[in-house]
């Protein structure tokens, strides 16, 4: 084969004439070469245009020649540069790469990969891992075995009692009292529900969580779910931030990054907003709902149809192009230890990290409310919309602790389950209100990061009223079939 | 732990140049989505990244320090690019960041089993004068695959370092460190 010339690529004369043409007006010095600078003029690059502009006099005669250049062509340059330089690649990959028929291929991963994408059994299979990954590990073991043993075992048992004593009995002051112990104390409610509560099940759903990625099955559920998120004008790129939303909404809001068009990121952010649960959320959610497996059924089929919905709905109401397809698939991998236990234990660190001071301002925060009486009276204003939606009053306390996190509204619930509060019906539907109810402080500050002031009022505004409107008519849905 | 911690979120995520690495040389990672930059990232620094099996795991840019020989440098991994014209933000910050930035090397890695796909990026990091290491990496795959690259008369063609890899097993590495300390010293 000839000798190939990587760094002087031939495009054909007449747009090696133009690169010529251009490299020569380029007057200034760039960090990449002219040769590279002239061909994304060529391809219309806004970035690199604007540069060139700012900097460059002759500008306008480089104008003329993009344009004339552009016009000669019955294709878009981009698209002629882009086969040019495949031709070149197709060459080398010739000259270079040679494939031996291979009959050992993997033929048991090759099976295992049709099976996950065809949807007659890839949906099976996303039910088998949800139920086992998910159900039992994170919801019996995580939630159930786990957290009884945290809670009733450590803190009811031993914890909580012994602080309880030494505060009354070292403390003098009822107030402070009431800051470290008792109801509401940083002890005995704050660092309870980061430790009791959330970090067993928090770390079961990063284990589970860790496997599922590494495994390389995400992007095959992307493939499986394409056809549903089209409809809500969506791509299977999307079940991506989807998906990571059920680790953490806030990094999740993060990743819509990734998406090609401002449309699929604003519908991505706002659907994680409103009804993607994050890990925590989930987990205690799953507690609380575990006991009675057609309350799970229920939240889960009233969610799912939120999502869709809200998916339709914002997908018809706002204007843009359908997004195209693309993706990687990368191969299914066995997960290795090492790799599931680092990232694992780096998420548990950084989410614990993250999580406790939250917890223990909360803790603070409520016992100044609950001193200066702004609690009880926010809790009261909470009351009649607790009424609407079917709960008794002491579930205004939980959306309370839902505005600082997701996770910790979610253990407010659980508290007042175990307490035995709350009918199946009416835990239902405090479930579903506390879900769609309010991105937590993280998540909201990453909304207004990446999607700006205006975009991210909107949501939380939009999101807000609705949360309480669905817990209304789920609730009188549920009242309307008899309960359950 | 938490001072660790915090040492660490500060030099990741950050698109300013901080302090600590002023003066150092720079090895820039880029490449397709999901072809391990991650991995060589932690691998060449000793920080922790996170590393999954999908694609657009990294979406800022992550900053490190790393040692080859007794010579430090500073290592930045950028989120997945397919091309040097940008489609998405992700793609767009990658770019940025070599047009604003002075590295030593550019390392290019590429998943070896696509490299059909992944070579025109190459290209357009030759074409643009950037001094380019090609890895290729997941060689492990490719073999399996019954993928055979001649590596030399790869080198040849393109006229750049080409090297094979696998990273998660930590093969390539030492060969990596050695062609860039030759081609930093070759740049100074």
């Amino acid at each position: 084969m000839p000798d190939l010339l990587a760094s002087d690529i031939n495009y054909g004369d007449a747009i090696r004439a133009a690169l010529e043409k251009i490299e020569g007006s380029l007057k200034h010095s760039y960090r990449l070469s002219r040769r590279t600078i002239a061909l994304l003029l060529l391809q219309n690059d806004e970035e690199i245009y604007e540069m060139v502009k700012a900097r460059e006099n002759s500008f306008s005669h480089i104008q003329e020649i993009i344009t004339a250049t552009a016009a000669s062509f019955d294709q878009p340059l981009n698209y002629v540069i882009t086969i040019k330089k495949q031709e070149l690649v197709n060459d080398l990959v010739t000259a270079h790469v040679k494939e031996r028929n291979n009959t050992e291929t993997n033929s048991f991963s090759e099976l295992l990969n049709k099976l996950t994408i065809t949807p007659v059994t890839g949906i099976p299979i996303l039910l088998l891992v949800l139920y086992f990954g998910l159900y039992q590990f994170v919801g019996v073991f995580g939630a159930g075995t786990l957290v009884d043993f945290l809670e009733a075992d450590i803190f009811e048992r031993y914890i909580n009692p012994l602080v309880n004593a030494l505060t009354d009995r070292y403390i003098p002051w009822p107030a402070i009292q009431d800051l470290i112990a008792n109801d509401y104390g940083i002890i005995t409610l704050g660092v309870r529900y980061a430790i009791a509560i959330i970090l067993p099940i928090v770390g079961t759903f990063f284990i589970a969580f860790s496997i599922i990625e590494d495994s390389g099955y995400l992007p095959r559920l992307a493939l499986l779910v394409d056809r549903i998120f089209k409809k809500i004008g969506l791509n299977g790129r999307a079940v991506i931030p989807m998906a990571l939303g059920f680790g953490c909404d806030t990094m999740a809001t993060m990743v819509t990054r990734t998406l090609e068009t401002k449309r699929e990121r604003v519908i991505s952010t706002l659907l994680l907003a409103l009804a993607i649960p994050c890990s925590a959320q989930l987990g205690v959610i799953l507690a609380l709902l575990s006991g009675k497996p057609q309350a799970l059924a229920a939240w889960v089929i009233f969610i799912s149809l939120v999502f869709l919905f809200i998916g339709y709905l914002t997908a018809k109401l706002m204007p843009g192009e359908k997004p195209l397809f693309y993706m990687e698939v990368p191969p299914l991998r066995m997960p290795t230890l090492a790799n599931v236990f680092s990232k694992t234990y780096t998420r548990m660190q950084w989410y614990f990290l993250e999580i406790l001071p939250i917890f223990i301002l909360a803790s603070v925060l409520i016992w100044a409310g609950k001193l200066t009486g702004l609690f009880d009276l926010v809790i009261k204003a909470l009351e009649p919309v607790m009424e609407l939606i079917g709960l008794p009053p002491d579930a205004a306390v939980a959306f309370l602790f839902g505005f600082f996190r997701r996770d910790y509204g979610a253990a407010g619930l659980f508290d007042l389950q175990q307490s035995g509060a709350l009918t199946t019906t009416q835990l239902v539907v405090a479930a579903a209100t506390l879900t769609l109810f309010v991105p937590c402080i993280a998540q909201f500050s990453m909304m207004l990061k990446e999607r700006g002031l205006k975009t991210a009022l909107a949501i939380a505004g939009f999101i807000f009223p609705f949360a309480f409107l669905a817990g209304y008519t789920f609730n009188q849905l549920l009242k309307l079939i008899g309960g359950i | 732990m938490l001072k660790k911690f915090k040492k660490r979120s500060k030099c990741c995520g950050g698109e300013q140049n901080p302090l600590e690495f002023h003066g150092l040389k720079k090895i820039v990672l880029v490449g397709n989505p999901n072809v391990g930059k991650s991995v060589l990232f932690n691998r060449l620094t000793g920080a922790y990244v996170t590393v999954s099996n999908y694609p657009g795991t990294t979406v800022e840019v992550s900053r490190g320090r790393g040692k080859i020989g007794d010579e430090y440098f500073e290592v930045v991994d950028t989120p997945g690019m397919y091309s040097l014209l940008p489609i998405t933000e992700e793609e767009a910050v990658s770019r940025r960041l070599l047009l604003n930035e002075h590295p030593e090397a550019v390392v290019h890695v590429v998943d070896a089993k696509n490299i059909q796909r992944m070579l025109p990026l190459t290209l357009q990091l030759i074409e643009s004068g950037l001094p380019v290491i090609l890895v290729l990496n997941m060689m492990d795959e490719a073999k399996k695959l019954g993928l055979e690259i001649d590596l030399p008369g790869l080198e040849k063609s393109l006229g750049i370092p080409v090297i094979s890899a696998v990273f998660i097993k930590g093969t390539g590495i030492e060969e990596l460190k050695r062609v860039i300390k030759e081609n930093a010293r070759l740049i100074s």
